[in-house]
């Protein structure tokens, strides 16, 4: 199954667009993720994910494999969805 | 120094009362005799350790009385200091001991270090000037673990399960960068010299004055002098010379900082040039300084080609190696890799030269600065990140003086010891390390500004001589590192996997990592002090922590600590590396290890052990380009390895047990320690574990 990785931290002024396209994501019945740059837990996520910027979003396929990455961004959710359903 | 006490003749029987009818005789530092007098015990005691005069008293007629019955023929001052000190116990001032101590080295110590090296610090070469400076360490390293930090730091770190950095400089910061704009500008006038010198108005004169200058701040540093964009800034004095000329500046400038080895205590000063192709961004449009201080009326973006000339030059140089072909040691080339850098007519021929020259002896550092970044590399990888008020500063760069005041290191695989495998058990061990690493640091910094607060009298003078209108130390911008030595044990302890076996060791790693990061963040918030991780060069700390890790921990540890334990050869993997001997191919280590290097502010590197191989130039520009743009990667630099015959002084590639020119055994191995190249004949047992250890990645650079 392919899921989500969302990065966000406080005071990011796009991060509540990538919370909103994730929490749409995720009632559709998407395998979602959230990690706040801000935690331990997150740092770490984050950076092993290389991630520099927030929101950064990450869709990974079932073996780990990223399939398609936004730095910084947050794409159209009509993108997610087509990157979680192989479209 | 200390004196004697000779006891010329006894007395008997002796009226322990009457001081006066003993006949012992005090041998003095100057050389007289002077006579027993009791009340000096008395005046000591109520001097130094606040003891009343009553106790005092009582004390040092008991002493009396032990002296006069003992029956030897000389006592010695520390002798008397050590019986006093045995009665102020028993009378329950354990305080008062602890002030009246005497600081000091025993004969026995003293003549090993006479005679044999000392291997703490491969670059202390072993001479006189150098027996100076361990005694020196010796006794300020007591000092500082007695009066400066308070017990629970100080047993942390005698322990250790911290390790406080240069506790023998105890009255330095750390490490000092800065561009040669401060001499430029303002000349060579330092407080107590015996003469000030005008601002240079010849290039040799300029590298004449860097020298001086940085052997002055070698003085006040326990550490690596670092310079910023050493090319560029001697640009405008290079303006009119020939390729000759500029060559023979850059011979001066190598050999001047190799040769140094005749300062303080022998050592050769710890220096770094950093170097750039392009001109930084941040300095395009700062006016120039040139000869004689004056503005030159152009910005330093219109000297990119002097700068140029001369760094091709430094690295004509650095690719012939020294008298006899070694690599030279310092000053180290840092050569930083930008985004710009891909856009500067001729950056290919630029990066095949220097890539030429790491294979050739090794010499290059890769610093890699992506996107907005901009920083000043030192030490062994330590790195001043420019902030936007840096770079505002860069507009008069003689504003730009960094510091660290001092290095921290946590010893995480006691952590995995004492944790057990519980997790929370491992992060309440970490922050309360953290927060000892802290008040460790608080402590120093509050010794540091009781001796700048002396001003130009005091011991730091030259920190505090405010040239420009602000001391020359910076302590605002100071920063406070902390270091760690052994993540990949750690992780292995607590998770069964080292960091090289699973993507989810990785990832616990990260996560010990991430706390120390915002841990970081977190002290630096609460006490307005610059906290940053730093990976520790860890020269002789892998060792050190390895070695009192298998006296306290041993069931534990002798499974985890790497090398050869019947040896005593042992040590631990340095800060976030991936073990020295894993068999990953080096763009799998750079990528790896370059995913802790974001956490890491005040700077990582991974090293590239290259053996007897030779790469081609290209195929190392390929490889820095794959780094630059692929990985994450703070700095790399490839290592090979050689062997220098004390006999017939050539110098081969690989280390070799005998000379294949002329078949002597007289050879020393060289190679890089930890952030610099060294004779390994020099290296303590720990570095000699992991050389062995050394994966050489044979065959996979082309050649």
């Amino acid at each position: 199954m392919r899921t989500v990785k969302i990065f966000i931290k406080a005071g990011c002024s796009r991060c509540p667009q990538a919370k909103q396209a994730g929490a749409t994501l995720k009632d559709e019945g998407f395998s979602v993720t959230e990690f706040d740059v801000g935690t331990t837990d997150g740092l770490a996520e984050g950076a092993y994910y290389s991630v520099q910027a927030t929101p950064t979003v990450i869709i990974e396929d079932q073996n780990e494999t990223i399939i398609g990455d936004f730095r910084g961004e947050v794409p159209p959710i009509e993108t997610l969805r087509d990157m979680l359903t192989g479209n | 120094m200390g004196s004697l006490v000779e006891l010329k003749e006894r007395q008997k029987p002796v009226d322990l009362h009457e001081t006066t009818d003993l006949a012992l005789f005090v041998r003095t530092s100057s050389d007289n005799l002077a006579g027993w007098d009791r009340q000096k015990i008395v005046d000591a005691m109520v001097r130094e350790a606040d003891v009343p005069s009553d106790v005092a008293d009582r004390i040092s007629l008991e002493v009396e009385e032990i002296i006069v019955k003992a029956d030897i023929k000389f006592v010695t001052a520390p002798l008397i200091r050590e019986l006093v000190d045995a009665k102020l116990i028993e009378c329950g001032l354990e305080d008062a001991r602890k002030k009246h101590t005497r600081l000091g080295v025993p004969l026995y110590d003293v003549d090993q270090m006479i005679l044999h090296p000392n291997k703490e610090n491969a670059n202390v070469p072993h001479g006189p000037e150098a027996t100076n400076l361990t005694l020196a360490e010796g006794i300020k390293k007591e000092y500082a673990l007695l009066k400066v930090f308070t017990a629970d730091v100080g047993d942390a770190h005698m322990r250790g399960d911290i390790h406080l950095h240069d506790l023998g400089f105890i009255d330095r910061p750390y490490c000092s960068g800065q561009s040669l704009e401060y001499i430029k500008r303002f000349g060579l006038s330092l407080p107590n010299s015996l003469s000030t010198a005008k601002p240079a108005r010849q290039p040799e004169v300029l590298l004449a004055h860097m020298v001086k200058f940085a052997a002055a701040l070698q003085s006040h540093f326990a550490g690596a002098i670092g310079w910023d964009a050493v090319n560029l800034f001697f640009a405008p004095y290079l303006e009119g010379r020939s390729d000759r000329e500029v060559k023979q500046l850059a011979q001066m400038l190598i050999y001047e900082f190799s040769q140094q080895a005749v300062a303080r205590g022998g050592q050769a000063i710890f220096t770094d040039i950093n170097l750039y192709w392009e001109v930084p961004k941040h300095f395009e449009n700062v006016p120039a300084i040139g000869p004689g201080g004056e503005f030159t009326g152009k910005t330093y973006g219109e000297y990119e080609k002097e700068a140029q000339r001369f760094v091709w030059a430094l690295f004509d140089v650095y690719k012939e190696g020294d008298g006899t072909g070694r690599p030279f040691f310092f000053p180290k080339p840092l050569v930083h890799i930008t985004e710009k850098l891909f856009r500067t007519e001729g950056w290919q021929d630029f990066l095949h030269h220097i890539c030429d020259v790491a294979s050739e002896k090794g010499t290059t550092y890769f610093v890699f600065d992506r996107g907005d970044t901009a920083k000043i590399s030192e030490c062994c990888r330590l790195s001043f990140k420019l902030n936007a008020s840096d770079i505002e500063d860069a507009k008069s760069p003689w504003k730009m003086r960094f510091s660290a005041l001092q290095n921290v290191t946590v010893n995480l695989p006691r952590l995995g010891y004492r944790s057990k495998g519980n997790d929370t058990a491992l992060f309440n061990n970490l922050r309360a390390m953290m927060e000892l690493a802290v008040k460790g640091h608080l402590q120093k910094k509050y010794f540091i500004e009781s001796l700048l607060a002396l001003g130009d009298t005091g011991p730091l003078a030259l920190l505090t001589m405010a040239t420009d209108g602000a001391p020359y130390l910076r302590m605002h911008r100071a920063s406070y590192l902390i270091g760690m030595v052994g993540l990949n044990e750690l992780v292995k302890i607590h998770t069964g996997e080292g960091l090289q076996e699973s993507k989810r060791a990785i990832k616990f790693g990260l996560k010990v990592i991430s706390e120390m990061s915002l841990l970081c963040k977190k002290y630096s918030e609460m006490h307005d002090m610059h906290f940053v991780l730093e990976q520790t060069p860890a020269e002789s700390t892998a060792y050190r922590f390895a070695k009192l890790d298998l006296r306290d921990y041993r069931d534990h540890a002798q499974n985890f600590v790497r090398g050869d334990v019947a040896t005593g050869h042992i040590y631990y993997t340095n800060s976030t590396c991936l073990p020295v001997g894993s068999s990953e191919n080096p763009i799998e280590r750079v990528r790896t290890e370059g995913l802790f290097h974001p956490l890491i502010e005040a700077g990582s590197i991974t090293h590239i052990w290259l053996g007897e191989s030779k790469p081609a130039k290209e195929s190392l520009s390929n490889f820095v380009i794959k780094v630059f743009r692929e990985t994450q990667n703070d700095q790399i630099a490839f290592s090979p390895e050689f062997t220098n015959c004390l006999a017939c002084g050539r110098t081969v590639r690989g280390l070799q047990p005998t000379c294949p020119h002329c078949g002597s055994d007289k050879v020393d191995g060289i190679t890089r320690i930890t952030g610099y190249f060294t004779k390994i004949s020099s290296w303590n047992k720990g570095k000699i574990g992991e050389l062995r250890e050394r994966n050489r990645n044979k065959g996979f650079f082309a050649k």
